[in-house]
């Protein structure tokens, strides 16, 4: 097994092309190894992995516990709400504790950016990032390649546009850092007050403000869940205007070519940035999204374990 | 008192450095005669510069003297060579002249200067005015802000046209609240590539027209804190063709540190005003040297080990400055402006906009000083500071040049 050059997964900005073709490749295998009755290998056995959420998390959380528990690895979930960090403790001295307790690896998320390399700098324990703050969600953004190269074949050339809170959206900022270091093109699009407004070190993309520009020549769309407490902080008036102008309806698809994918990294608003006969329909490829999840996940877990007994 | 003798050092008279000499200090004083029982340090040709003077103290004392007080604030001042600041706490308005009067006792260190800002708006909610004539007539250099944003226009408008029966003039941070909406860091390409929410320029510039506008129309005197970008200079040098008596500062971190120090997500770079782009860094520099920028600040602003050694986000914003602000600046400063530029920028001008005397040298007067190797270096390790507190967002890296001692109200401190 060829090892990763990174140590910690924090995000996809700056990781090698080489690296996210070493976990995709591996995902593939993982993939297969979904497909079969016993659905588990040995790899993690006598690790521990401790899901560190400080943010809700259903869907994430529940893909990583998968996905160790299909490597064999010892789990512990701990959450904000029924934590010590209610009390007052320190992040640091959360993880310490739960360091104390000899685990391997952390996974975690955060509302704050830059946590899981905070947490890095404070901590022998090996880190992934599952979401932090607005600024990355690493395994989502390969999840997505790994759906793409599946469906497509490669990700080299290929068209990727996303669509929505691009501002907000950490799973738009890996998905933009890995897709164009595989050789995708990316393109952006999203109401102006939703889209960053300083994008010099983002000018490896595409920035479109009309969506049927945007998805003319996409071979895949992805669609960003758009949250309800953006109107209520006056980033858009309403859900409707949304829906009518940005929302990947039929007749939005229309421009498109026919066998364009349709992504979610859920859960999805249906009828908002996504309408259900769309979600549903034969473009559709989100639970592929959902099972390439635990695959991925379970690579990028085997890859760094395997890089820190290399050391 | 005690006496020193500084051999071989050079002291900065009548606007430059004298040739290696000898000073005898005495008293507080840079005396002629020679000293008999006086301490006697060989500087080895190092500088004696007038001590500085420090726009931006705030030692927490007494609401949060568990982090800080006056006696370490003093101790920093002692290390870094100043001998006296303009005093305003964020988190302890003083907002009647008792409070003023105590704050003063706390503060009667001998032979330093401090300059204390009254709140124009008591707990500065800006709800109610504060006795501002009080103030004045228990020293009250000028009326400030806090650091936090005066959003209520009408209320500006009032303070300032009450305020200006003392003559005082008005100090503000400039950043409206409303548009920096919970922002920490500069609103650019760093902060959307992190995610992160930004602050953008806007933000100070709305607020600077906002007060430059009132100023105009009450012929209030006014100085804005931390100018962090070129559009706020370019607003004040307008305002002042049109007659305004606007003054302002720099912050000394915002001359040598730009947004790219947040790829490496050190809460010590959390900072209100943040870090601006390297482009307003240079604009601050131009507003040094065209002399737009009056004086450059410290913003000494002690935050506990335990609240910074967290995620960026989550750290309380602030950082230290008093012990390193000469070896991090002093090399900048010389090489762009030339060494008694940085002098006025550092001392002379900061001691005016606070009323203060000015720390000049010479024979047979007072004497503040600070002995400073300029062929030195120093590591900023935490030993350097003074107190529990190391939020200094330079620590680990190494400065140009290195202080050797003070000479502040008598008392001479090797360093």
């Amino acid at each position: 097994m060829s090892a990763l050059e990174i140590k910690h997964l924090f995000g996809l900005r700056g990781v090698s092309k080489q690296d996210i073709r070493l976990i995709l490749d591996h995902a593939k295998q993982f993939r297969e190894v979904l497909e079969r009755p016993v659905k588990k290998v040995p790899s993690l056995r006598g690790m521990t992995v401790v899901n560190l959420f400080f943010e809700n998390s259903t869907r994430t959380r529940t893909s990583f516990e998968l996905a160790e528990k299909r490597l064999s690895a010892d789990t512990v979930n701990f959450t904000s709400s029924n934590s010590s960090v209610k009390k007052g403790e320190t992040l640091v001295d959360t993880l310490r504790n739960i360091e104390a307790m000899k685990i391997d690896i952390v996974v975690v998320r955060h509302k704050g950016t830059g946590v899981p390399k905070f947490l890095a700098d404070n901590s022998k324990a090996i880190i992934v990032n599952a979401g932090d703050g607005a600024h990355e969600h690493p395994t989502q953004a390969l999840l997505d390649m790994l759906t793409v190269e599946e469906k497509l074949g490669t990700l080299e050339g290929k068209n990727v546009t996303i669509v929505g809170d691009i501002r907000h959206s950490r799973v738009a900022r890996s998905n933009l850092w890995g897709m164009t270091t595989m050789g995708a093109h990316v393109t952006l699009c999203g109401p102006s007050t939703l889209v960053p407004r300083n994008t010099e070190l983002m000018s490896n993309v595409t920035w479109e403000s009309d969506v049927k520009k945007a998805v003319k020549n996409a071979d895949a769309i992805i669609a960003l869940r758009l949250q309800k407490e953006r109107m209520d902080d006056a980033l858009l008036p309403s859900m409707r205007e949304y829906r009518n102008t940005f929302g990947i309806t039929h007749e939005l698809l229309e421009c498109a070519k026919d066998k364009v994918l349709i992504m979610h990294p859920g859960p999805i608003n249906r009828g908002v940035e996504l309408d259900s006969e769309i979600a549903d329909g034969e473009n559709s490829v989100i639970l592929n999204q959902v099972t390439n999840g635990v695959a991925v996940r379970m690579a990028v877990l085997y890859l760094l374990a395997g890089g820190r007994a290399h050391e | 008192m005690n006496k020193i003798v500084l051999k071989n050092v050079r002291p900065f008279v009548n606007g430059k450095f004298e040739a290696p000499t000898t000073m005898n200090l005495a008293d507080g004083k840079w005396v002629k005669e020679d000293l008999t029982d006086a301490t006697v340090f060989d500087a080895g040709g190092a500088l004696a510069l007038p001590a500085l003077f420090g726009l931006g103290l705030d030692f927490k004392e007494p609401l949060r003297d568990d982090i800080y007080d006056f006696k370490d604030g003093v101790d920093a001042m002692r290390r870094g060579g100043f001998y006296g600041g303009l005093y305003e706490s964020s988190d302890n308005a003083i907002d009647d002249s008792r409070k003023l009067s105590a704050i003063k006792q706390i503060s009667s260190f001998a032979g330093f200067a401090f300059g204390f800002l009254g709140a124009f708006s008591m707990g500065y909610k800006c709800k109610e005015l504060t006795e501002m004539i009080e103030l004045a007539e228990e020293g009250a250099v000028g009326f400030g802000d806090g650091n936090q944003d005066a959003t209520r226009t009408r209320f500006l408008r009032l303070a300032m046209e009450y305020g200006s029966m003392t003559g005082k003039r008005f100090f503000f941070m400039p950043l409206d609240e409303s548009l920096r909406h919970h922002g920490l860091v500069h609103e650019g390409h760093y902060a959307d590539t992190l995610g992160m929410k930004g602050i953008p320029r806007v933000a100070e510039t709305i607020a600077a027209f906002r007060i430059l506008e009132m100023a105009r129309f009450l012929k209030v005197p006014v100085h804005f804190k931390q100018v962090s970008c070129g559009e706020t200079l370019k607003l004040i040098e307008n305002a002042r063709e049109q007659g305004v008596d606007a003054t302002c500062d720099v912050d000394i971190y915002h001359l040598l540190l730009d947004d790219s120090c947040l790829f490496n997500l050190d809460s010590h770079c959390n900072v209100v005003m943040p870090f601006r782009s390297a482009s307003d860094k240079e604009a601050l520099w131009q507003g040094l040297k065209s002399g737009t920028v009056n004086a450059i600040s410290v913003n000494h602003d002690p935050v506990l080990r335990q609240d910074k050694e967290v995620n960026f986000e989550d750290a309380v914003p602030g950082a230290i400055s008093l012990e390193i602000a000469l070896p991090a600046l002093w090399k900048p400063l010389v090489e762009k402006l030339g060494d008694a530029r940085a002098l006025e920028l550092l001392s002379f001008a900061p001691a005016k906009i606070a009323g203060a005397d000015s720390s000049d040298l010479s024979l047979g007067s007072k004497a503040n000083l600070v002995v400073f190797n300029d062929k030195e270096e120093t590591v900023v390790a935490p030993s350097l500071f003074a107190g529990q507190v190391r939020n200094c967002p330079l620590l680990g890296q190494t400065l140009s040049g290195k202080i050797k001692g003070s000479y502040l109200g008598g008392l001479w401190t090797e360093v």
